[in-house]
């Protein structure tokens, strides 16, 4: 058997199954039970989900109707991320909400699948479906410069974050 | 599905140049000519129409040509904070998943 190289773990897709969906599919080399601790165990949850940031777990309630809500601490600011669990079914599957405070009202549903693979791996599948408004795909006009100048500027930010 | 990625890509692509900016606000109060663009933007006819290429790739505008003149004007497509929340949120997806694969393969055999 040879030995699965998770040293540098990569997306092994990336796809947007519908204009409001992202599905994001990982293979971690860990069994299914580990990743799934990983992911609901508040001192283990502190330990990656910053992306090395400094990250404070307010609330993690790892059930139906249960509340999340982590606070990052970025060196561009402090960012709160929260939500609230729709499913869990350990070790298997996890629904749930999330929204970031700086785009309050922009709920996305991010529904987590977990696959015991051969040889002690995990096939983490990520579904986040958006629920926001339609998407506006109108003609411009003169009288929306200022909604594509609030865009741009945006833009300028996502793109000096990458 | 893959060709919506493609297209969202080529809009971030063509958004991430000051020009085009610039062309797209010149356009967002009324259509002109390739000529006139370039006039505006100091540039020569060549390097306005490959820009104006790159836009209408990406359907932020569109270009009809009656004689020998060419008009452009915005498209159809126009990028909403949602699409750029979209794609951030994506990248911080990810950068979430590797940061929990490296978390993975640094705890492993520290179990139970």
């Amino acid at each position: 058997m040879t030995t699965p190289n998770t040293a540098t773990p990569r997306a092994a897709s990336v796809t947007t199954p519908a204009e409001r969906e992202i599905r994001i599919e990982r293979i971690f080399d860990a069994p299914r039970e580990r990743v799934w601790r990983a992911m609901t165990d508040p001192k283990l949850v502190a330990q990656w989900w910053g992306r090395g940031n400094n990250l404070v777990i307010e609330r993690l309630e790892v059930e139906r109707g249960g509340h999340w809500r982590f606070v990052e601490h970025a060196p561009d600011g402090v960012h709160g991320f929260e939500g609230r669990f729709r499913e869990v079914t350990p070790p298997e599957r996890v629904s749930q909400t999330f929204e970031w405070d700086g785009m309050p009202g922009h709920v996305v549903v991010n529904t987590m699948t977990l696959e015991s693979l051969e040889g002690g791996r995990t096939r983490l599948v990520t579904v986040s479906l958006f629920l926001t408004a339609e998407e506006r795909d109108g003609m411009l006009s003169s009288g929306m410069a200022d909604g594509l100048n609030e865009s741009y500027r945006a833009l300028d930010r996502v793109l000096a974050s990458l | 599905m893959v060709h919506y990625q493609t297209r969202l890509d080529l809009r971030f692509g063509a958004l991430a140049d000051t020009t085009r900016r610039g062309i797209l606000e010149r356009l967002g109060k009324s259509e002109a000519s390739i000529s006139d663009l370039a006039a505006r933007f100091d540039m020569t006819l060549t390097g306005m129409k490959k820009h104006v290429r790159l836009l209408e790739d990406a359907g932020l505008v569109t270009t009809e040509k009656v004689g020998r003149v060419r008009t452009c004007k915005l498209g159809p497509h126009r990028l909403e904070d949602e699409t750029i929340w979209m794609n951030k949120y994506r990248q911080m997806l990810e950068a979430r998943l590797d940061s929990l694969g490296e978390f993975l393969a640094r705890t492993k055999g520290d179990e139970p």
